[in-house]
């Protein structure tokens, strides 16, 4: 809300501090001061009200009362009174029904004759302008100029214009579907009954609380007027206002649940300045349509948890003092609690914290001083999922990958280009633009999103993100941590050194007997897949699937203009964490020295190495430390359809030097057992 | 056996030694004298021939020459090593402004780091830390909180909705770490406090200070008596071991449904030091952190008798800090990937 200090001082009294000091007051006490610009003589404050308060600070006199709380001054709201002419009577003109009173708690009117609608004074013009609103005529002017004043907003009609005969019946009630009007500044609007509507006998002149129509407009020729003070349900003006995507002044301010008391005194504050700007006369007598009335709410507030809450002891005058300039009323004092009576402009207190609030700003939440809390000693808990993370992410970035986080969205693009199933995505019901249409399904999209930007940069990476991802159904969300392998290397290569990244990631976080298990897709499913056949696996502890590695179709890489191939391995960190463990024992180092001894074994290409492996392990048995592939060959002087694995084996024992003998003898058992297969040749 | 001029020998000698550049060149020379052939070794074993007289001073006269010029090459040789040595450090000598090669090393992200300076200053005073879903429920993320339907409080958190067809429940992503107090209250008995860091997710267009989703630390205490000063106290110390300097902050009012009385707390513009720039809007102050005591309608969402127990809370904002921290001015810089940022961290 703009504020101009000039204008202010029409309702203080007291020596008020300069402009900046009382911005300081404001913002410390308050509501925030964004803003102080000095136009002319005067100061311009704009102000942060906040959506608590909005329903009386939305006003010079709310910020005035506030102003005269924090700088303890004398608030002055203006004193006047209206002349009625007794010779004409409202009900002679106008009357009105309100069909909807859960909707219009309170509907007041004033008629007014013989008015003069001309240009408004130029003072009132003036305080408009720097208002940021536009002068109209003085009738127009005086109502805004009053709303802004008091914060009720009001209306007027041309009484001519409303269909029907004298008196003119006005009614608040729901549109009818398909019902039309076009406002004061030319908009065609289609109602609805979700919309609230003021209607001569005939069709809407305006709608409730938000914005006039063009029907009963005010114009140079208007002579008789109806004023407008209504109260409007808060929730019926916000989904009118949703609905019609219109914002005005008025909406504003009933969105926030003005004062249903305020409307009296706005609606004579009017009438009393267009008496006064615009001459005419004022009908005998008030149309208030109000069944319900708003009275003064009552708390207890016991001093006790005043002192609780604040954690400092406020004196009871100071209470007193405060609460007096607030206009809170203290009915009763009894077993050091009071009785408060709450005005019914500040609907937004209601328990005793509301009070304890009141008072604490009022004394200076910042003058508070600093108390460390007495508590128990006792260590937090160790959240597994916050560890384990930031492990894994140690580990990544000790095996030198960089970390980035990706939004959590996907474009419908993508969504396509990946072949994401339409009915496991999760679609956002108001996206911000197509770019942000899904929640991501997986990791990878935009990690390759990533890697293509960053190829105008660098040309490899080792990248990885660790969060969330999002599938249905049901809707659910859970961690992955994905990587992408881009080198100078091949792709096969590359695949190697990522597998290279799983097994030590794997050993780090404790968990032993991972290995890679073929995919075997259906020619459906690696129609639609993103990883490139026959160069993928799936990362498998026992039984259970963890994870994929692989490198990604050309077919994708081509669509995202990546020319290199890049591997990438995908895990369900979910799954990982529950593998993790920190148990971690040392293997004792034998004194005994280790023998090795190379084989060779001529195997068919389809034969996979951990067949091999296996066979050698197991028939070598614990003496064998450990088996190091050191060649793979084919072609010239290997037999067609064939490969050459050469191997260094280690034997050793923890508690004594094998003998020859012994080394020979366990040589030739595994020979033996390679060999088992007619198909294998081990080469001598 | 002609006669032997001794100081001539001698001349020679010492002459020859002193020219000699390099230790092969020396040695030729001592051998010339010394060796199993030399001039003297040769005099020495022709002495038996000579009479005796004569035999021992020759004799003497030869082993005195002898001994010089064992010393001589002595000397000689250490100045040639020691030139030689010279010689060879000037050769090996490197540039050493050349560029330094790096060992390859790899990089947390910005934000992880804060986060986790953050976790061990509150885990240091006691505070778990919690995590709770992106995705939730409108009674948790809104009306838990004492943000009801229809409330115009509902603008000051612009959501996310999921297109659910056929679902009851509304879905949306959390605006907000604050759904996690809730859910946390439900499961745990006071007294207690934790912090949430975790990622929310905001329905804005997009500019260097917002974004479509950021990180959020929420932090809950709930006790018996904690007040409004022992959440000055708490934050006071946070904000000491993290900038690691006496920081200026102020404590104004703010309005968040799920706190009465509720504050914000601003820090002193870290880019201008309080004189007034484009980041702080020209106020000297940035808001850092939103918070209050937790009302009572809080309480009683999350199954706590507001009698019984009070408490504070709060919800920091994470790329906030971090910016501060590294002086970033543009939060987008943390989602999109770029290793020409991410590799300075």
């Amino acid at each position: 809300m703009l504020i101009s200090y000039n204008w202010l001082k029409d309702y203080i009294k007291g020596k008020i501090p300069p402009a900046k000091k009382l911005a300081d007051l404001i913002t410390m006490h308050s509501f925030e001061v964004e803003e102080l610009r000095k136009i002319d003589n005067d100061w311009l404050f704009d102000i942060d009200v906040l959506p608590n308060r909005a329903h009386d600070c939305l006003s010079y006199l709310g910020i005035a009362r506030e102003c005269c709380a924090i700088a303890n001054l004398v608030y002055t709201p203006p004193v006047f009174k209206i002349k009625e002419d007794k010779n004409i009577k409202i009900s002679d003109f106008v009357c009105v029904e309100v069909k909807e009173k859960e909707l219009c708690p309170r509907y007041t009117a004033r008629v007014m004759v013989d008015v003069n609608v001309a240009s408004s004074p130029s003072w009132i013009q003036q305080r408009l302008k720097r208002m940021g609103l536009e002068p109209i005529n003085n009738v127009v002017d005086i109502l805004n100029y009053v709303m802004l004043e008091t914060g009720q907003p009001l209306h007027a009609f041309d009484l001519d214009k409303l269909d029907g005969k004298i008196p003119k019946k006005i009614i608040i009630r729901r549109a009818k579907k398909g019902e039309r009007i076009i406002t004061l500044d030319d908009k065609k609007f289609q109602l609805d009954r979700d919309i609230l509507v003021i209607s001569d006998s005939k069709s809407p002149v305006a709608v409730a609380g938000i914005t006039g129509g063009k029907k009963a407009q005010i114009s140079k020729s208007t002579r008789r007027i109806v004023i407008e003070a209504a109260n409007f349900q808060m929730k019926a003006i916000r989904r009118a206002r949703q609905k019609l995507n219109l914002q005005t002044d008025a909406s504003l301010r009933f969105e926030h649940e003005p004062d249903p008391n305020l409307t009296l005194f706005a609606i004579n504050r009017a009438c009393w300045l267009i008496q006064k700007y615009c001459k005419g006369k004022v009908a005998k007598g008030i149309i208030d349509f109000y069944p319900k009335k708003v009275v003064p709410k009552r708390i207890k507030l016991d001093l006790d948890q005043v002192e609780k809450i604040l954690g400092v002891k406020v004196s009871l005058g100071q209470i007193k003092r405060f609460f007096k300039k607030l206009e809170l009323k203290i009915l009763n004092y009894n077993k050091n609690t009071l009785l408060v009576e709450v005005p019914t402009f500040r609907q937004d207190l209601s328990i005793p914290q509301d009070l304890v609030e009141e008072i604490g700003r009022l004394y200076g939440f910042d003058k508070l001083p600093l108390v460390i809390p007495r508590v128990l000693a006792l260590p937090p808990e160790r959240n597994d999922s916050v560890f384990w993370e930031g492990m894994a992410k140690d580990i990544l970035k000790e095996m030198g990958f960089c970390e980035v986080y990706n939004y959590s969205f996907i474009s419908d693009q993508d969504a396509k280009c990946f072949s994401f199933k339409e009915k496991e995505l999760i679609e956002i019901e108001n996206p911000i633009s197509r770019e942000y249409k899904y929640l991501r399904p997986s990791l990878i999209p935009n990690l390759l999103k990533n890697v293509k930007e960053n190829l105008k940069y660098f040309s490899e990476m080792k990248i990885f993100e660790l969060g969330k991802i999002y599938k249905k159904p049901p809707i659910s969300e859970k961690r992955a941590l994905t990587g992408v392998i881009l080198t100078s290397g091949s792709g096969i290569q590359n695949f190697y050194y990522a597998k290279g990244i799983i097994d030590l990631l794997f050993a780090k976080l404790g968990i032993s007997n991972v290995w890679y298990d073929e995919v075997q897709p259906t020619p459906e499913e690696s129609k639609i897949s993103f990883w490139r056949p026959k160069r993928c696996a799936e990362i498998k502890t026992d039984h259970t699937e963890v994870g994929f590695i692989g490198e990604i179709s050309k077919k994708i890489l081509e669509k995202l203009k990546i020319s290199f191939s890049v591997v990438v391995f995908d895990l369900d960190f979910e799954k990982l964490q529950n593998l993790c463990c920190e148990e971690h024992e040392y293997q004792p180092i034998s004194r005994f020295p280790a023998a090795v001894r190379d084989l060779a074994v001529l195997v068919p290409r389809q034969i996979k190495v951990v067949e091999v492996l296996n066979k050698i392990n197991t028939a070598g048995g614990s003496l064998v430390r450990d088996v190091d592939l050191f060649d793979i060959y084919e072609g010239k002087e290997i037999p067609e359809g064939k490969k050459n694995l050469a191997f260094h084996i280690i034997y050793q024992a923890p508690d004594r030097t094998l003998r020859k003998e012994e080394i020979d003898e366990l040589q030739n058992k595994i020979i033996k057992a390679l060999e088992e297969n007619p198909e294998w040749e081990v080469r001598k | 056996m002609e006669r032997i001029n001794f100081s001539l020998l001698r001349n020679k000698a010492e002459k020859e030694i002193k020219r000699a550049t390099d230790l092969e060149e020396l040695n030729v020379i001592f051998k010339k004298y010394l060796g199993k052939k030399g001039i003297i070794t040769q005099i020495l074993s022709s002495l038996k021939n000579l009479p005796k007289e004569k035999r021992s001073k020759i004799g003497r006269q030869a082993n005195l020459l002898k001994s010089i010029i064992e010393k001589e090459k002595e000397k000689r040789e250490i100045a040639i090593k020691k030139q030689i040595e010279q010689e060879s450090e000037k050769d090996e000598s490197i540039d050493v402004t050349l560029p330094a090669k790096r060992p390859e090393t790899g990089h947390l992200h910005p934000l992880t780091l804060v986060r986790r300076k953050v976790e061990k200053i509150f885990e240091s005073m006691g505070f778990c830390v919690v995590q709770g879903p992106h995705i939730e429920t409108e009674w948790y993320n809104f009306d838990a909180l004492n943000i009801p339907k229809d409330h115009p409080a509902r603008d000051l958190w612009d959501t996310f909705w999921l297109d659910q067809k056929r679902n009851k429940e509304k879905l949306l992503l959390r605006t907000h770490t604050s759904p996690v107090q809730v859910r946390y209250m439900e499961k745990h008995n006071p007294p207690f406090r934790i912090i949430v860091p975790g990622r929310v997710f905001r329905h804005e267009a997009s500019d260097a200070s917002h974004d479509i989703q950021f990180y959020q630390v929420e932090g809950l205490m709930i006790d018996t008596d904690i007040s409004v000063t022992n959440f000055k106290g708490i934050i006071d110390q946070f904000l000491r071991k993290f900038f690691n300097r006496k920081i200026k902050t102020r404590l104004r009012p703010g309005y968040f449904p799920f706190v009465e009385p509720g504050f914000e707390i601003d820090v002193q513009c870290f880019i201008c030091q309080g004189k007034g720039c484009s980041t702080c809007s020209q106020t000297g102050w940035v808001e850092l952190c939103p918070g209050g005591m937790v009302h009572p309608n809080v309480l009683k969402a999350g199954g706590l008798n507001p009698k019984n127990w009070q408490g504070f809370a709060f919800g920091m904002g994470l790329d906030r800090l971090a910016m501060m921290t590294y002086k970033i001015g543009d939060i987008r810089l943390f989602y999109n990937g770029d290793l020409r940022f991410l590799k300075q961290f």
